[in-house]
């Protein structure tokens, strides 16, 4: 029914069936269903992709209302979002309990969260202007690039002719071409969104994205001295051309610019009057982007099976970290900076044939990465320039029998200017025995290069003392900071109608085994260890593994209200240096910050006259971290299991929605998130000129939130 | 203990919901489109008492699933021509069919070879 009610609402428009294509070039031959429009369920898998594929609508965003693409996975069972340093604001993911980094993040099929922003791309994406989002859990398709291990998740952004569409359509009454929106919190966050779309002439159309945040206003809840989240804004905006010509010919055109600042740190008004800004402890994050990309594409129109499709796309990155006392007055050890710069830029030439049953896409790829790091801290030195160029040969077929059975072989090889020749097969099989019933096989193997300091520069927020004798270069460009994992993944899943109400039953299994990986070691305290662990120095080691096995639930209790239920339990180890007597062995342990039992229940009901309400319960059971007693050794802590319940009540009415919401309604929060910040005999804030604050001070042990509850506000109006 | 409270509510949340009087009834219902399968389904499920709605495009046949107790069949079909669509027991009214939009006008040969 809900498939019906897609090709429903599209019955009448021109131009989607164009727009199918374009997904169909450039996404894969896994996921050539019809663009999902808001009527759509809000989580649905793709039934007849060899590989699980999620998709998540719009209509799943409004569930959680804030903010970004990061954000954005809360309602989801499939992704954990994991905490945020007080200094970095930013949240990050793990699939699989394994770092978003490993898995292949893209929008639209272009790199954006990599490299310099591999940390931080996540919240450049607006959660509104987001127009769908493709989950595939187990490694991806190899045409889109050798960096899935864990799995993929590519964003489509909202296009010229979703917002033109809207409003032609019939009884749209021409809203829906420019949408509003506005959010504001009660920890000081707002936010502004725009999207417009206006066609220019049959072929050509035209959209503007834009986005402005901000945070003036800091909180200090816990008492510590530091602002719960860092003050800043990001101002980020986007213009989109599309065309639609005669023949098959079809071009997208994106010209991306944002600019992000994050100050974080010690509040002056935390400590006695007459202490000046230069004796506390601050961070000040600058990022940029600058980015132009040009799709074209063709598709045979005698020949619908046949179609051509080119990427080019350049970039210039630029990311600025400067924690601790301003540098005049610093002893050194109090002060780390970096600035860093990445220009570089991609060229893809896909090509897809079909013969019936058998269709193949192969592409090429040029990729071309120049960093340039500046770096200034006590124990490190200074950067260096690099440069990383790839190569990327790719081939894909795909033999579909029938309904029922499905078989995906795709093979790529890379040659990359550090890693050498790489080659990654990866193969994805469905097979569906009896209608409904689906299995699917996952097995392959995926690269990247770290950058094993840059990725993780939140954590810098410590007096942890770096070590890295062990490793060639710290800001990566080298070999050792390859890591290569291969996949292997089993999958379950069933739709099924009970009481006339649709539900479906989902279960997987998942290893990612790593074959090279680069460790952060915090396990000493006192000090953070960075180093490669690889199988060819360490026979029979595995440097870092993931098994992870999950069941989800959902099911329409009747037409008004539908429930969600999931359970992950996911074991994450990795090889540590051991620090024994002998000195030269490795330990297995489990990597800090992932909490092996999960378990979420999400819950919406729509009422009569257009309220729709959603309560989400999140459990995140015991979990190691890193542990500050130095008598134990490694130091292994715990951090106890909790629960996140958030709520949303949203009014829709004609041309918009107003929407209220609580996060953290049980108002957890982890007590002393920063180790050193206050005195262990007085409580209060101490200054980083105390030597308990230069021994003490880090960051980088956060669990949970810092922030209790908090109400949120916003509306969404379509004109 | 959590998970188990969650599975206990659900069994009773759909023990309840087994527990109602339901009937299924067919019958044909005209229109021509996607469009015209929302609005008839909309406005079958807006009623108290329908527990679930379907119109199949192909057919053209409306499968409805009602708790008798609450609502009659009659006025299923009254719902249903309210908004523009006839059923063999209830013709919309002209006023009501002028309503509909351009392309779902379904006592039109014309749209209905389009479709």
């Amino acid at each position: 029914m809900i498939k019906r009610l897609v090709f429903g609402s599209l019955c009448f428009l021109s131009l989607p069936l164009f727009g199918q294509v374009d997904t169909s070039l450039y996404q894969s031959l896994q996921i050539q269903e019809v663009t999902i429009r808001e009527d759509a369920a809000g989580l649905s898998i793709d039934s007849k992709s060899a590989s699980l594929d999620l998709n998540i609508s719009r209509t799943e965003l409004k569930k959680a209302a804030c903010c970004n693409l990061s954000e954005s996975f809360e309602t989801n069972p499939s992704i954990d979002v994991a905490f945020t340093d007080a200094v970095t604001g930013t949240k990050q993911i793990q699939l699989f309990g394994l770092a978003g980094k490993y898995a292949q993040i893209q929008v639209e099929m272009t790199p954006l969260v990599r490299g310099l922003l591999a940390n931080s791309g996540l919240q450049f994406i607006p959660g509104t202007w987001v127009q769908s989002i493709q989950l595939t859990k187990g490694i991806g398709a190899v045409n889109n690039g050798p960096e899935s291990m864990t799995g993929q998740i590519n964003v489509e952004l909202l296009k010229p002719e979703d917002l033109v569409d809207a409003a032609e359509a019939p009884g749209s009454e021409g809203r829906g071409d420019l949408l509003l929106n506005g959010y504001a919190n009660q920890g000081g966050r707002f936010e502004i969104n725009e999207a417009y779309g206006a066609r220019i002439n049959s072929k050509w159309m035209l959209a503007s994205l834009g986005h402005f945040s901000g945070r003036q206003r800091g909180t200090d809840v816990n008492g510590d001295g530091f602002l719960d989240n860092p003050l800043g804004y990001q101002v980020n905006g986007m213009l989109r051309a599309r065309y639609f010509g005669q023949n098959g010919w079809e071009g997208l055109y994106t010209f991306h610019a944002l600019e992000d600042v994050k100050q974080g740190g010690q509040m002056a008004n935390a400590f006695a009057p007459g202490i000046g800004a230069d004796q506390l402890w601050k961070s000040n994050i600058k990022q940029g982007r600058l980015a132009i990309t040009a799709k074209t594409g063709w598709v045979n129109p005698d020949l619908p099976d046949q179609s051509i499709g080119t990427i080019v796309q350049v970039y210039s990155h630029e990311l600025g970290v400067e924690m601790g006392l301003p540098k005049r007055t610093a002893p050194s050890s109090l002060y780390s900076q970096f600035r860093g710069i990445q220009n570089g830029g991609m060229a893809q030439l896909l090509f897809r044939h079909g013969w019936g049953a058998l269709t193949q896409t192969s592409g090429i790829v040029l990729q071309h990465d120049a960093y340039q790091v500046g770096l200034d801290r006590l124990e490190l030195g200074n950067g260096r320039p690099w440069v990383e160029n790839n190569v990327g040969l790719s081939t894909e077929w795909t033999y579909s029998a029938g309904e029922r059975f499905t078989a995906v072989l795709g093979m790529r090889m890379d040659a990359h200017s550090i890693a050498g020749y790489q080659f990654s097969p990866r193969f994805h099989m469905r097979w569906e025995p009896r209608a409904s019933h689906t299995f699917r096989v996952v097995a392959g193997r995926g690269f990247r290069m770290a950058q094993p300091l840059l990725e993780e520069y939140g954590r810098l927020a410590s007096q942890r003392f770096i070590r890295w004798e062990q490793y060639g270069q710290v800001l990566g460009g080298d070999l050792l900071s390859m890591e290569s994992a291969t996949n292997m993944g089993l999958s379950y899943s069933h739709p099924f109608k009970l009481n006339y109400m649709a539900g479906g039953i989902q279960a997987d299994l998942h290893r990612t085994q790593f074959q090279r990986a680069v460790i952060h070691d915090f396990y000493t305290p006192g000090e953070r260890s960075i180093y490669p662990v690889n199988i060819r120095d360490w026979p029979g080691s595995i440097p870092l593994q993931s098994v992870s096995a999950g069941v989800s639930v959902n099911y329409n209790l009747n037409k008004r209200s539908e429930l969600r239920m999931a359970y992950r339990y996911q074991v994450l180890q990795a090889s540590y240096y051991s620090d024994d007597l002998n000195g030269n062995g490795l330990m297995t342990l489990p990597v800090p910050f992932v909490a092996p039992h999960r378990f979420m229940a999400h819950y919406s009901r729509s009422f009569k006259g257009g309220i729709v309400m959603d309560v989400t319960l999140q459990r995140y059971g015991k979990q190691a971290i890193p542990g500050i007693d130095p008598s134990i050794r490694p130091a292994i802590d715990y951090a106890p299991a909790f629960h996140l319940l958030s709520a949303q009540i949203r009014q829709e009415f004609k041309g918009g929605d107003l929407y209220i919401g609580m996060e953290n309604a049980l108002n957890i929060t982890q007590s002393n998130p920063i180790d050193g910040a206050v005195s262990p005999q007085t409580s209060q804030p101490l200054l980083p000129s105390d030597p308990y604050f230069q021994s003490h001070f880090d960051a980088t042990r956060i669990w949970g939130p810092i922030f209790g509850r908090m109400l949120y506000l916003g509306t969404n109006i379509a004109l | 203990m959590k998970n188990l409270l969650s599975l206990l509510f659900i069994l009773c949340v759909s023990a309840s919901a087994m527990a109602q009087k339901k009937v299924e009834v067919q019958f044909q219902t005209d229109g021509v489109c996607g469009m015209c399968e929302k609005r008839i389904e909309t406005a079958l499920l807006n009623l108290d008492g329908v527990w679930t709605a379907d119109w199949n495009v192909e057919t053209h046949e409306t499968m409805v699933v009602y708790n008798p107790k609450k609502i009659e069949e009659l006025e299923l079909h009254q719902a249903i021509a309210a908004v523009g669509h006839d059923t063999p027991l209830v013709k919309a009214k002209d006023e009501d069919y002028a309503k509909v939009h351009g392309c779902c006008k379904y006592r039109e040969e014309a749209v209905r070879k389009a479709h």
